[in-house]
């Protein structure tokens, strides 16, 4: 008799086992939100790292951890006493004097040993000088308290072509903080967006229709009248209220209850649940299935009517897509997931299979629409019509162009007053740093921030108070807390800009962690 | 807080060691408190005296940890009963693959004091309820980072139960930290003066429970027949033998019955990830949440600790799915709340209903959640989960109308052996 262990053994032996790999289970935890096309996105991105402060060995700490291909750090400096004192990356005393660069790298390399990582001796000042093409080796750069001057320069450079790495500009002082992303354009397919795409209830197709008006509700099995899906429910009871309303859905408050009324008469016993869920997903009867306007608005993108083969395949697919609804239905191509819903397996599986069906066959057509100039891979493809009522494509500013426009910034005081106040004296705190060895006094900051502006704009007092009283309180303190927050923050931002999933901030995130809030502005 | 002769009294501090942390130690901001004492005082109290407690060593305290340590707290103790696995190195900073398989408390306590020197992290590999007030009692502040609702709910009923009226020293701020994927929150409690944990119950996401008979009969989603392997075959085939979810072995034979099961209804998705995170009851972990929120705690801690800074009123909720959102607030204390609240909770139940439905309910509700409930009146015990003679004694009535045992509007205690506090309900007949 077998023991059950041996039992185990010879089911599992004779299956072909799916059990995953040392690195797929490293990496599991992560995997459950990025999936493999994340993961290999970041496996061969190259991130650069200038200056190895506590803030940015934390975002690099983040980076490694889940995986990038390649990491440099970029520093002249050796580690101080104050270094070693608030940076996790270097060992306390034994690290003074060592170069910071080697230091970091050596102890943020421990991490990950499926990461590459480099120490770079040279002065950020002479690359930007003499050879910022140097800098066109990453895919993201990343300057935490950089000097004003450089992190001009810098920022200009990456911006002068669109093809550059994208810039994280980070600026800390005591608790206030913040972040910029600098791009051109980023575009997403896989936002992970909540929203539910249409079961097309208002439009059905002729297969699902077919089915739903086929069944005889009257004369079924108990059993089985309360295992039809809400679906099916409610192709049947729009159909009948259209009958009797002139070929209209309800549309006012009163007809849609009285809707809802209808579907609870549609019971047979008072206890089928199926026909509850129905009531409860009515407004799919009722709403018409169009082109979110968040996405018809894309078609408009400038991208579209300038299209060429050498255009991303984003664009190419956008293309499809706004061609393919201007066919009717004029909606967006089924998509093959079924939410669940009461039913038993042989009426859930049957309408999961019409439902892909039919969304093979529209992403057929879809596919008939993407220019044959270009091979797009299969797998994009898919993602790219799964995703379609929740693509994005973002475009973004040059850092710096917010604190130059007097008109906007007078506008986000007036929108986020605290958030622009406490960006305006992070800034007033770098470009202060330039001028004067002295440590800046509210008063100086405050004096500054109000050229920043132009004399014409008023300033909101309280919350200018507060933020310039705080930078002034410790201008130059990467504090442990806050750079382990930045470092989060940052990280995150940056696993979306190189996977491409999920909804990177715009404009500035302004973190203030005496009150404990964050927001955005000059969006 | 007692002032010493310089706030960097430590051997093994060096001059320069705390110039950042220093800034805003040395200087009140514009919204400091007045109580702040800027300088060597606040600075002795945190480096020498302050005694600060860890809980949970996983993603959320390996962060904890490095950030306490840094922020210049320099007793730091820490409990976790787990042991590293392989999926713990895709955040847990301070293990390695050499460590796989160590107690976590250990290793990340030893991780800390090499790095970072004259700290002393005391670990403890066990678990929070091997613990006793007196323990507790000796530290001044407790950051708890753990992935578990139970251990949770014990620990802040723990902490409102140690508070003396007569004794301020016996109040223990408790800031506690969770994330889940992009998602987290950090909160601050002051055990009796602000909403607890137990308060917040009905804010946490109601777990997805399959019903047993979709399981059994109607299978829909790869999820049921999951179950199905889980729920009814493993104990069908293996009898008595125990599932343990951390066995491959074990995994790969319930993904196989799982998969044979779904090929069966014509299921697709069935993958042996997917068998862990059901089985499992996996919740997705990256480093950068986890740090942001780690932060976040620690900050508090710091802000506590030195009075540098007001500290949050009272939760902080985090969204970074979509750019970055966060939502500061003050969670209210709930008057009936069975931890802190001291007022009875009432219900209204049907007449008709059984002991038995009533469990279900309480196992079921989001703000009350008790597992395994044990039931009395002042006067009767009506069902007990433990020991076994007293369940037997008792299971006759699990039967009977609650009706039956209580009159309309009164009173009935619920306990649960995993939980150090009772609830009293107040019964209505509907
Ligand atoms: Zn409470």
């Amino acid at each position: 008799m077998a023991t059950e262990s041996q039992d185990i053994e010879t089911v599992t032996t004779n299956v072909a086992t799916g059990q995953p790999d040392n690195k797929t289970r490293r990496y599991d935890r992560q995997l459950r939100l990025w999936a493999a096309t994340g993961q290999n996105a970041l496996e061969s991105s190259r991130v650069l790292a200038i200056g190895a402060t506590a803030t940015a060995t934390s975002v690099l700490k983040n980076l490694v951890l889940p995986g990038i291909g390649h990491f440099t750090v970029l520093d002249h400096r050796t580690v101080t006493p104050e270094d070693a004192g608030n940076n996790f990356f270097f060992e306390g005393q034994k690290s003074i004097g060592k170069r910071r660069a080697d230091e970091a790298v050596r102890l943020l390399g421990e991490l990950n040993d499926s990461v590459e990582g480099k120490a770079d001796q040279a002065n950020i000042e002479e690359v930007l000088s003499n050879n910022p093409e140097y800098l066109l080796q990453f895919n993201l750069v990343i300057a935490h308290n950089l000097d004003a001057v450089l992190l001009d320069k810098l920022a200009k450079f990456l911006w002068s072509d669109p093809s550059y790495p994208t810039l994280m500009v980070v600026r800390s002082a005591g608790f206030l903080a913040e972040f910029f992303i600098q791009f051109h354009e980023h575009t997403v397919i896989e936002s992970h967006s909540e929203a539910m795409p249409s079961l097309r209830i208002d439009k059905p197709f002729p297969e699902l229709y077919e089915h739903a008006m086929s069944l005889d509700l009257d004369n079924m099995d108990p059993m089985d009248h309360a295992h039809i899906p809400y679906v099916v429910i409610l192709i049947r009871a729009l159909e009948d209220w259209k009958k009797a309303h002139g070929g209209n859905p309800p549309k006012t408050y009163a007809e849609k209850q009285q809707f809802k009324k209808g579907i609870q008469a549609m019971k047979k016993k008072h206890d089928e649940e199926n026909f509850d869920e129905a009531e409860a997903q009515a407004y799919r009867a009722w709403t018409e299935t169009t082109v979110p306007s968040e996405i018809s608005s894309l078609f408009q993108d400038p991208a579209l009517s300038s299209l060429s083969p050498s255009s991303p395949p984003f664009f190419h697919l956008l293309s499809a897509l706004h061609k393919f609804t201007l066919q009717p239905p004029h909606t967006l191509p089924l998509t093959s997931t079924l939410p669940d819903m009461r039913s038993d397996t042989k009426n859930y599986i049957h309408l999961q299979t019409l439902y892909k069906r039919r969304a093979e066959e529209e992403k057929k057509v879809f596919k008939s629409f993407i220019s044959k100039d270009v091979q797009i891979d299969e797998e994009l493809v898919d993602s790219f019509v799964k995703n379609a009522h929740a693509i994005l494509v973002m475009r973004g500013k040059r850092w710096g162009e917010f604190d130059e426009d007097s008109a906007a910034l007078a506008n986000s005081l007036v929108i986020s007053p605290r958030e622009t106040a406490t960006h305006l004296a992070l800034s007033a705190n770098s470009s202060q740093s330039l001028k004067s060895a002295a440590p800046p006094t509210a008063e100086s900051l405050k004096a500054q921030v109000q050229s920043i502006v132009g004399s014409g704009v008023e300033l909101p007092e309280e919350q200018l108070d507060a933020a310039v009283g705080e930078v002034a309180r410790a201008p130059t303190s990467d504090l442990p807390n806050v750079a382990a927050f930045l470092g989060g923050m940052v990280a995150q931002e940056a696993i979306k800009m190189i996977t491409k999933q999920y909804v990177p901030q715009k404009g500035y995130l302004v973190i203030d962690m005496i009150d404990m809030w964050t927001g955005p502005t000059g969006l | 807080m007692l002032a010493s002769v310089n706030g960097n009294s430590s051997s093994s501090d060096w001059p320069g060691r705390y110039y950042h942390v220093d800034q805003v130690l040395d200087t009140p901001g514009p919204r400091t408190d007045p109580s702040f004492l800027a300088g060597d005082g606040v600075k002795d109290f945190l480096r020498n005296q302050c005694k600060i407690l860890v809980i949970g060593a996983g993603g959320l305290g390996c962060e904890i940890l490095a950030n306490l340590a840094l922020s210049g707290f320099k007793d730091i103790h820490v409990i976790d009963m787990d042991t590293i696995d392989i999926s713990n190195l895709n955040r847990q900073f301070l293990f390695r693959p050499k460590d796989v398989g160590k107690p976590k408390a250990i290793v990340a306590a030893e991780f800390v004091m090499n790095r970072v020197p004259g700290v002393k992290v005391t670990p403890y590999y066990g678990k929070i309820q091997d613990k006793d007030e007196e323990y507790y009692m000796q530290f001044n502040l407790v950051i708890c980072g753990l992935d578990s609702v139970e251990a949770r709910r014990w620990i802040n009923a723990t902490l409102v139960n140690m508070v003396d009226p007569e004794n301020p020293e016996s109040l223990k701020p408790l800031i506690d930290g969770g994330t889940e994927g992009f998602k987290g929150q950090a909160r601050v409690i002051l055990p009796t003066i602000t909403s607890c944990y137990e308060c917040s119950l009905d804010m946490l996401n109601k777990q997805t429970a399959f019903p047993i008979c979709t399981i059994a009969n109607t299978p829909r989603l790869p999820e049921h027949c999951i179950e199905w392997a889980s729920v009814l075959e493993w104990p069908r085939v293996f009898k008595d033998k125990k599932m343990d979810t951390d066995d491959p072995e074990h995994i790969n034979w319930l993904y196989i019955t799982a998969l044979k099961r779904a090929k069966e209804f014509n299921i697709e998705g069935v993958t042996w990830s997917l068998t862990q995170g059901v089985v499992k009851n996996i919740i997705p972990a990256i480093a950068s949440t986890n740090a942001i929120i780690a932060a976040s705690c620690c900050n508090e801690a710091f802000k506590i600790a030195t009075s540098s800074a007001a500290y949050l009123n009272n939760y902080f909720m985090l969204i970074g799915t979509e750019g970055v959102y966060s939502y500061t607030f003050e969670h209210e204390k709930r008057d009936d709340c069975p931890v802190c609240g001291g007022q009875t909770m009432d219900i209204t139940i049907s007449k008709d209903w059984t002991v038995d439905r009533l469990i279900e309910m309480l196992v079921e509700r989001q703000d009350i959640q008790i597992k395994k409930p044990s039931l009395s009146t002042p006067t009767k015990q009506i069902y007990f989960q433990a020991p076994p003679q007293l369940e037997e004694a008792t299971r006759p009535n699990l039967e009977k109308k609650v009706s039956e045992l209580v009159p309309d509007g009164g009173e009935m205690t619920i306990t649960a052996t995993t939980l150090p506090f009772s609830l009293s309900l107040r019964v209505k007949y509907a």
